[in-house]
């Protein structure tokens, strides 16, 4: 019998072999948390310690996964996360802050807010009070959302180099923390996911550059997605030169951390939405798929990673372009949306393709079901991805506040019953 | 102006061009063209082919985004006419993100298509509390309300805005939709709501529906 670790029983999945049990990500990318709030009530639920959790992605209150609840929730991948946070500043120098629920959180150093008339909390990029807010949650709220701030836009003057920003060449830090945290998150034998950053192409979660303190260029999110429409070549361009800089970083990166990587978060633009597609699948091939090659050639090429792509909704037809890119694993696989069946998906793209969520849906089952619910969905879901491997459990994208700890015991539950019963066939 | 000039309002708004549509707009209006022909005849048969092209997946969220900006670049120069002379519009929409919840992107889409339907929108806004829908209805002759929302945890306050409107007596005056990824028809039924959009053209088609537009 071999011996396996989270590493090998992830690497076989997605190498579409079926390891010994369904592998498990809670917490190992900004896609696949837990909200601050469900951290703790997790915690409370198994008995560990109790403390103020920490908000590692502040943006979507993502709550830290320590070791002791990875344990508990039997999770296989470990995490080596962005350097910075979405709002500019690094995650270090932790200090007390109240949610409006009452929760008592850390949040990092240069997490500065104010408090507006109406009772907002807004943040600034990188903790600088002096400029415009970048974020706000409304009163009594439970997540962040950008604060869109677009200069007027020129036609005539528009230029590339104002999208472009945000993306430069890693510096001797950005270096230094990722071989720091590869080595640290190598030693706990769990699969490794990496997030460099750079990767995302047109996120629309990034576009509004929530870290950034005075955003030129498109910024606002409706004038975006009729730019990729009405200014294709410039945000061919954009991505262009992004690619370039992305890759001559992963160059710089993987020659220090190749060997304590298994995966990259690459990208994690939403194509779908409920009921179809952001684009046309010729729009995707044009102005996306050449993109994504360049950038996954080159990993392929010279690393043994595999290559995370998140996008919700339905995105069935762009399936076999993802795969034609070279993508290994796609997330959150929503199936609730059209099109996006289990049986469906795990027999058209399930040989090629690994599905990384789709364990059990969080916009109806999970929130709003009974324990009994989520157990068969579970249940069904597991029965119908695991086998042949291809397949790694996570909710469909983020725990979301408010979720009930006892549906979560009973997908836990379900999992191991699933486990249980191919072991005992 | 003649007819073959004016069918290029009709293209300048299918094809998403705000500022040829506005030009156009603004030129027809000074060589005597009529306010509603132009809306009436060339402007909502646009939206309506755009609405269509949606439908069979020739057109996506962009170009949706783009046909409703030429639209209401053009409608900026036609509205003051229209309510100089009485026109009513096709109905009048109070349309939201409820409490807590600040997406508005599908929102804003469905407002717009709204707006190129012949509908009069007041758009409150995001995170609009149940006080501002009731205020709305009460003071602006109100007959439909749209609720959006994004996040598992802000669905129930369209629950609780369809209660105040029951709570001030406003809810026999207004039929009310609502849309959002996590909203489906069962929940509209659940929390007693008169119909739920799937996408942005079919909240447009509901909405003319109770209308009867």
């Amino acid at each position: 019998m071999p011996s396996w670790s989270g590493r090998n029983r992830v690497a076989d999945a997605l190498a579409h072999r079926e390891p010994d049990r369904v592998p498990v990500d809670f917490g190992a990318t900004p896609v696949t948390g837990i909200h601050v709030s469900v951290v703790a009530a997790l915690r409370e639920r198994f008995g560990l310690d109790r403390h103020p959790v920490k908000v590692t992605e502040p943006y979507q209150m993502l709550g830290e996964v320590e070791e002791d609840l990875k344990r508990a929730l039997g999770c296989d991948v470990e995490p080596v996360p962005s350097r910075k946070t979405i709002f500019g500043f690094t995650n270090e120098g932790w200090k007390p802050w109240r949610t409006y629920q009452g929760q008592e959180v850390l949040v990092p150093r240069d997490f500065n807010f104010a408090i507006d008339a109406k009772g907002d909390t807004l943040v600034y990029p990188e903790g600088d009070v002096t400029v415009a807010p970048s974020a706000r949650m409304p009163k009594d709220g439970y997540f962040f959302d950008a604060i869109v701030r677009q200069e007027p836009l020129d036609e005539d003057t528009l230029n590339v180099e104002d999208n472009l920003e945000e993306f430069d060449y890693v510096t001797a830090e950005d270096i230094a923390y990722f071989q720091r945290e590869c080595a640290r998150a190598r030693a706990t034998g769990r699969f490794v996911i990496a997030n460099f950053g750079g990767t995302a192409l047109g996120d629309i979660a990034l576009v509004p550059a929530p870290f950034l303190k005075h955003p030129k260029g498109i910024r606002d999110i409706a004038e975006w997605y009729m730019s990729t429409s009405s200014r294709r070549e410039y945000v061919y361009r954009i991505f262009a030169r992004q690619v370039e800089i992305a890759v001559a970083n992963l160059e710089s990166l993987a020659s220090r951390v190749r060997d304590n990587v298994d995966a990259v978060f690459l990208c994690g633009t939403d194509f779908g939405t409920q009921t179809g597609t952001f684009c046309s699948a010729s729009t995707f091939s044009d102005l996306w798929l050449p993109h994504y090659k360049d950038m996954i050639d080159w990993i392929h090429g010279h690393t043994p990673w595999k290559v995370f792509k998140h996008s919700c909704g339905s995105v069935d037809r762009f399936i076999p372009l993802m795969i034609e890119a070279g993508f290994d694993i796609l997330n959150p696989v929503q199936c609730s949306a059209a099109n996006m069946s289990p049986e469906h998906l795990k027999a058209a793209y399930g040989e090629k393709i690994a599905f990384w969520g789709g364990g059990v849906d969080t916009q109806k089952t999970l929130p709003f079901g009974t324990p009994a619910e989520v157990r068969e969905e579970v249940l069904r879901r597991c029965g119908v991805f695991a086998p042949g491997g291809g397949f790694v459990f996570n909710t469909i994208h983020n725990v979301q506040a408010r979720t009930p700890v006892d549906n979560l015991i009973a997908m836990l539950d379900a999992v191991a019953e699933f486990n249980r019963g191919r072991i005992a066939a | 102006m003649n007819m073959m000039d004016l069918h290029k309002l009709y293209d300048a708004v299918l094809n998403g061009d705000a500022k040829t549509a506005s030009a156009f707009t603004q030129e027809a209006l000074k060589e005597g063209a009529a306010p509603l022909d132009l809306v009436t005849n060339y402007m909502v048969p646009a939206m309506d082919e755009v609405g269509r092209r949606f439908e069979c997946e020739d057109y996506f969220v962009p170009e949706l985004l783009l046909a409703a900006r030429a639209m209401k670049a053009a409608l900026e120069h036609i509205r003051p006419l229209l309510l100089a002379s009485g026109a009513q519009p096709v109905g009048r929409v109070a349309i939201g993100t409820v409490k807590g919840d600040l997406h508005d992107i599908g929102k804003n889409l469905v407002a717009s298509l709204l707006e190129g339907g012949g509908f009069e929108v007041i758009d409150l806004g995001a995170d609009v509390s149940p006080e501002k829908f009731v205020e709305a209805i009460k003071t602006r002759d109100v007959n439909l309300v749209c609720l959006s929302a994004l996040l598992t945890v802000t669905m129930g306050a369209m629950k609780t805005t369809i209660q105040a409107l029951e709570d001030t007596g406003v809810r026999d005056q207004v039929k009310v939709l609502i849309g959002g990824a996590p909203v489906t028809e069962q929940f509209a039924s659940e929390i007693g709501a008169d119909g739920y959009g799937e996408s942005a053209t079919a909240a447009v088609a509901l909405a003319r529906k109770f209308s009867h537009a």
